[in-house]
């Protein structure tokens, strides 16, 4: 079966009207793990995007060939291979940096992922900017890695964290923001995008009116950079953390973006090899220009060279098409699930590939395992925003949410088998 | 598939899980226990009346999945009127019933349907600790006051 989606319609050079069409079975046949079945002999409809991306063969090729073709450390041997490593090293933090609209690759600091870039940020730069009765402020819906950390360093520091309500369309107000920036704020910490409710905030505005009080933004794209343009520079953020496994990447890799300024300027996210000039038994001297002062020790290359790869991948359809097709296919669904009877879909109707949900009577847990006998593969529980799921009066949701290998036969799979979960459990 | 599903959520199962006899506080609890998984947010309190190594009363409290709940609702139901130490061989049992490495046949570790219905948890490794949950809870308790 060939599904082909006429993604959007526009004037080329000639005065003529193109059609971009995106064969999304040619796509999804990129990704090997659709080849195979689950072990019970299913197609695998894979509904946890959200969680991590599945990995085409581009990225596969690339961590694979670096290994077997040209593997060495990065930025210490002057021969061969490791010349070639590193360059494809560096490579990948210059297809970063465009892909996010940063201004220079400098900008681009390379960690563990984005749990990794919070916990480090928290403690080589605002740990030294709070003093006691200082101010951070995270939203209700932040993912717990955008939270914990911010958590822990008011503890440390003695800084008080304030919660920017959200609606249950998973939107925040300006106005509320200005009333809790009145305090002495050092840092507005945000999501672009909400993991549960989808929900896209106007980080732009956020990000003006934080600065118009002197606070620092961070923004947590984890959710937002594989779904939608990307433009740090545009959202004017002071630093924002994404992990490649979203951005259909290997694990174990993300990126810390921040203005090049704050970069030189703060203490270095970690020590050790790699990011010093001068040392001596009881002191040292260290670089003092990112990204080489942040990265301490051997990097996961492979997982750099990966990303490249996935970045490569994506651009290859476009990030315009893949949010322009992924929004197609979110309204289908939203309009199919709202469609069920006892069914509540949890936030508003503009959002990413992100559809939490509740049906009335069979708990997240029941329905993921029926649906899992089917091969649909969805994420049950409170998705690591339990603030948010407190203010949504729930205990956990069951979430179903897009890649760009999913099609609409996967939603129709998707509702068929929740009324057969209801027939079955109600 | 339908039979895998099928073994998984067994009448006995099913039933139970919307069983709430026993739900509800204890005025006179001498224990509260709180089974809590924090991946999933599954989170039972139980409540027991002890009087010299046996349980006088129980009830509990809580939320989460078929699974979880009707093993809650059936280990209360159990342990009325028992000593800790008639219940601890027990739990050790039904521990062992729904674990997937065990090499013993279910029927030879019981021949209570409520509890063999569990037996089925064996091929759901992910959803064994909705089965153990509180049980797991209350045997913490049981070796603690040994």
């Amino acid at each position: 079966m060939v599904h082909w989606y006429v993604l959007r319609r526009f004037r080329i050079k000639f005065g003529m009207t193109a059609k971009i069409i995106m064969n999304i079975e040619s796509i999804k046949s990129q990704f090997p793990i659709f080849k195979q079945q689950t072990p019970l002999g299913k197609e695998l409809i894979f509904l946890d995007t959200a969680a991590s991306a599945q990995k085409p063969q581009t990225v596969i090729d690339a961590i694979s060939s670096f290994y077997s073709g040209y593997y060495a450390n990065t930025g210490r041997g002057s021969y061969w291979p490791a010349n070639a490593a590193t360059n494809s090293f560096e490579k990948a933090r210059e297809k970063v940096a465009q892909f996010i609209h940063a201004q220079y690759p400098e900008e681009i600091v390379f960690t563990s992922g984005t749990t990794d870039a919070i916990n480090k940020l928290a403690k080589a730069h605002f740990e030294h900017l709070l003093r006691p009765g200082d101010q951070l402020i995270v939203s209700e819906m932040e993912h717990h890695a955008n939270l914990i950390p911010w958590q822990e360093l008011a503890k440390r520091t003695g800084a008080q964290i304030k919660a920017l309500p959200v609606d249950q369309e998973g939107q925040v107000s300006l106005s509320d923001l200005s009333a809790l920036l009145a305090q002495r704020t050092v840092l507005v910490a945000i999501t672009a995008t909400s993991n549960v409710l989808g929900s896209k905030l106007d980080v732009a505005q956020i990000s003006k009116r934080a600065h118009q009080e002197g606070a620092q933004v961070f923004v947590d794209a984890a959710q937002a950079i594989a779904h939608a343009k990307t433009d740090v520079q545009h959202w004017d953020c002071d630093f924002m953390a994404f992990s490649a496994h979203k951005l259909y990447g290997p694990t174990g890799f993300g990126v810390l973006y921040g203005k090049r300024e704050w970069l030189d300027q703060m203490e270095p996210l970690s020590y050790g090899g790699g990011m010093i000039t001068r040392v001596g038994i009881t002191s040292a001297k260290y670089l003092r220009k990112s990204p080489h002062k942040h990265e301490a020790g051997t990097q996961h290359i492979a997982g750099a060279i990966g990303l490249g790869a996935a970045i490569d991948f994506v651009q290859e359809i476009g990030i315009n098409e893949i949010e322009a097709y992924l929004d197609g296919l979110t309204q289908y669904a939203l309009a199919k699930l709202k469609n069920i009877d006892l069914l509540d879909v949890k936030g508003g109707m503009e959002r990413a590939p992100v559809i939490a949900f509740t049906v009335e009577g069979i708990h997240p847990h029941d329905l993921a395992t029926f649906l899992n006998e089917k091969g649909i593969s969805v994420r049950a529980g409170h998705h690591c925003a339990q603030p948010l799921m407190t203010k949504l009066n729930v205990h956990a949701t069951t979430r179903a949410s897009f890649g760009i290998y999913n099609t609409k036969a996967d939603v129709d799979a998707l509702t068929d088998a929740i009324e057969e979960a209801k027939a079955f459990f109600l | 598939m339908k039979d895998r599903i099928k073994a998984l959520y067994q009448t006995h199962i099913l039933v139970k899980s919307k069983d709430n006899t026993l739900v509800g506080q204890l005025a006179d609890a001498t224990h509260s226990l709180e089974a809590y998984n924090p991946m999933c947010g599954d989170k039972y309190t139980l409540h027991l009346k002890l009087s010299e190594g046996r349980i006088e009363k129980a009830s509990f409290e809580g939320f989460g999945c078929a699974i979880s709940k009707a093993s809650t609702a059936i280990l209360t139901e159990m342990i009325i009127g028992k000593s800790l130490v008639q219940i601890k061989p027990i739990v050790d049992d039904f521990l062992e019933l729904i674990n997937g490495e065990s090499k013993k046949d279910p029927e030879s570790i019981t021949n209570d349907d409520q509890l063999l219905a569990f037996a089925a948890a064996r091929a759901f490794p992910e959803r064994r600790t909705c089965a153990s949950l509180s049980w797991e809870e209350l045997d913490s308790l049981i070796d603690e006051m040994n």
